[in-house]
């Protein structure tokens, strides 16, 4: 290994091992929600529901779990590492040392975002043995949950790196994100809305994430795939941009 | 630690400057003016104290050095590298013990030691090496599974040294190290940085206690105010400001010379 590649992987480790070392809060508990999810809108509500375009409603329920279970996690990793290592000034270390913005951008991003593929693999892992879950556009669902991972992981750096206070974290998670994502499609399907709530559906970018999980895995889809896709490639490279630039600027982490 | 000679011959001679530093302004963007224009030559091999009160700018002229606040003006080279546009050569020179504690709670201190070599591009074989050798030095071996949130306030500050120097620095920045310490500690450091100095490493030691920086400090600089005021040697600043040593130069400097305890005892003596 080069001594840039023992640099980045010693950056990418420390994310990881911060939430291995409290893996019940940060795998155990989200896994908990996504289960108790499954067993009351699927189980319990589940059978006194209709199939929904032709499917089973806790099948059509999972790929959006699954979806939201990488966003959430990848965020909220992010916003509270960041934010943790800011207060106890821990960041320092990593800020003095030969690590480029671009691998210190990098490596935070990548924490959040394997914390969310490990939640969202054991949530479809417990998915496929409660329900029959198909995997119909593989070539699709990859990409669209790696965007989304990414995405989620980029936008916790930025309200990390912005918050001065764990509310500021708390904010944009519980009244901006879960907001979104609830009312984005993940239990529903908004064709069922009644307008104009069917209307500001189309205007939540979560809602656009969740049909590309949920076409990848079922083929049914609320809006066009590949304009999803790209629009969510776009916006993940937008935030990686600004994310980028705040680095290099060494906003809000070097005085 | 014969290494450090090594690195040291390894690259330049001893006559290259450690740190030099130019017209170094920093304004915060609250306005305050930290460093108004610091122009400071720190020579290879030097133990170098930086003294002046509290606010004059020690920990800000620190941290532009170390990529921890970004100048307004002028230059920083580190044993010739640029600390802006080689910013990964420079850093690789230093290490730092920052004067407020700054240590993950979520790692053992074994780990923490691990991180920041890794950070620095350590092999693995020789982190785990090197982290035993200063575990050892530090008396952390048996702390070396603790999480760093239940070390008491000498260890965090052993654990800070020992990260400063895991990488092999050849720049050892102290930000007053031994606030704090008791006096065993203290003197074990002292011991240590100046054993390390005699094998060559580079030390800019900031601190409040005259005393330690008279015992280990072959070169000292004043700073008030966001401007180096004077420097010297010891001896050099006293016959400068006319005074009989260093504590009584630094009053001067501060502008409190009823303070001085040379001059309260010859009041003293003066018949009522």
């Amino acid at each position: 290994m080069t001594a840039a590649q023992i640099r980045f992987f010693a950056l990418w480790r420390r994310e990881i091992n911060r939430f291995m070392k409290v893996k019940k809060q940060t795998i155990g508990a989200p896994l908990l929600e996504t289960f108790l999810y499954i067993s009351v809108f699927g189980a319990a509500l589940g059978s006194r529901i209709d199939e929904l375009h032709g499917f089973d409603y806790v099948v059509f329920v999972i790929p959006g779990l699954i979806m939201m279970a990488w966003a959430m996690n990848a965020f909220s990793n992010n916003s509270s590492s960041l934010l943790q290592q800011k207060f106890q000034g821990a960041i320092q270390d990593q800020l003095s040392s030969p690590a480029s913005p671009a691998e210190l951008l990098i490596a935070f991003s990548l924490g959040g975002f394997l914390r969310g593929m490990v939640v969202a693999t054991l949530t479809f892992t417990a998915g496929s043995l409660l329900a029959d879950l198909p995997v119909e556009h593989i070539l699709v669902l990859i990409p669209s949950l790696f965007l989304v991972g990414f995405f989620f992981a980029q936008l916790g750096v930025l309200i990390g790196v912005r918050a001065e206070q764990f509310d500021d974290v708390a904010l944009a998670q519980q009244f901006v994100l879960q907001p979104l994502i609830f009312l984005g499609g993940v239990f529903y399907s908004a064709s069922l809305l009644p307008e104009p709530f069917q209307t500001l559906t189309h205007f939540n970018p979560v809602f656009y994430c969740i049909n590309l999980v949920r076409y990848g895995f079922l083929g049914f889809s609320e809006v066009n795939v590949a304009l999803s896709l790209a629009a969510l490639a776009v916006a993940t490279a937008a935030l990686f941009a600004l994310n980028l630039r705040l680095f290099q600027r060494g906003y809000k982490l070097r005085a | 630690m014969r290494e450090q000679t090594d690195i040291r011959n390894g690259d330049g001679g001893a006559s290259e400057r450690a740190l030099a530093i130019e017209g170094l302004v920093k304004t915060y963007p609250n306005g305050v003016a930290a460093l108004r224009g610091v122009s400071l030559q720190i020579e290879a091999g030097d133990f170098f104290g930086l003294l002046g009160p509290n606010g004059a700018g020690k920990s800000t002229l620190i941290h532009c050095t170390t990529g921890l606040a970004q100048p307004t003006d002028g230059s920083i080279r580190i044993f010739g590298h640029d600390a802006i546009e080689h910013y990964a050569a420079a850093r690789l020179a230093v290490g730092l013990a920052p004067q407020e504690p700054n240590l993950d709670w979520f790692l053992t201190v074994e780990e923490t030691l691990d991180y920041h070599a890794g950070y620095f591009g350590m092999p693995k074989k020789e982190r785990r090496e090197r982290a035993r050798e200063l575990l050892e030095t530090f008396s952390l071996t048996e702390k070396a599974k603790e999480r760093t949130r239940t070390l008491s306030g000498g260890m965090k500050r052993r654990l800070l040294l020992a990260r400063a120097l895991m990488h092999r620095p050849r720049l050892l920045i102290l930000d007053e190290p031994t606030a704090g310490v008791d006096i065993e500690l203290r003197l074990e450091l002292w011991h240590y940085v100046r054993r390390i100095n005699e094998e060559g490493t580079t030390i800019l030691l900031t601190t409040h206690y005259l005393e330690e920086a008279e015992q280990l400090c072959n070169r000292i600089a004043f700073i008030n105010e966001g401007d180096i005021v004077a420097q010297g040697t010891s001896a050099e600043l006293a016959a400068r400001y006319g005074v009989a040593n260093l504590e009584d130069a630094y009053l001067a400097l501060v502008g409190r010379e009823e303070l001085s305890r040379s001059h309260l005892e010859a009041t003293a003596e003066v018949p009522a």
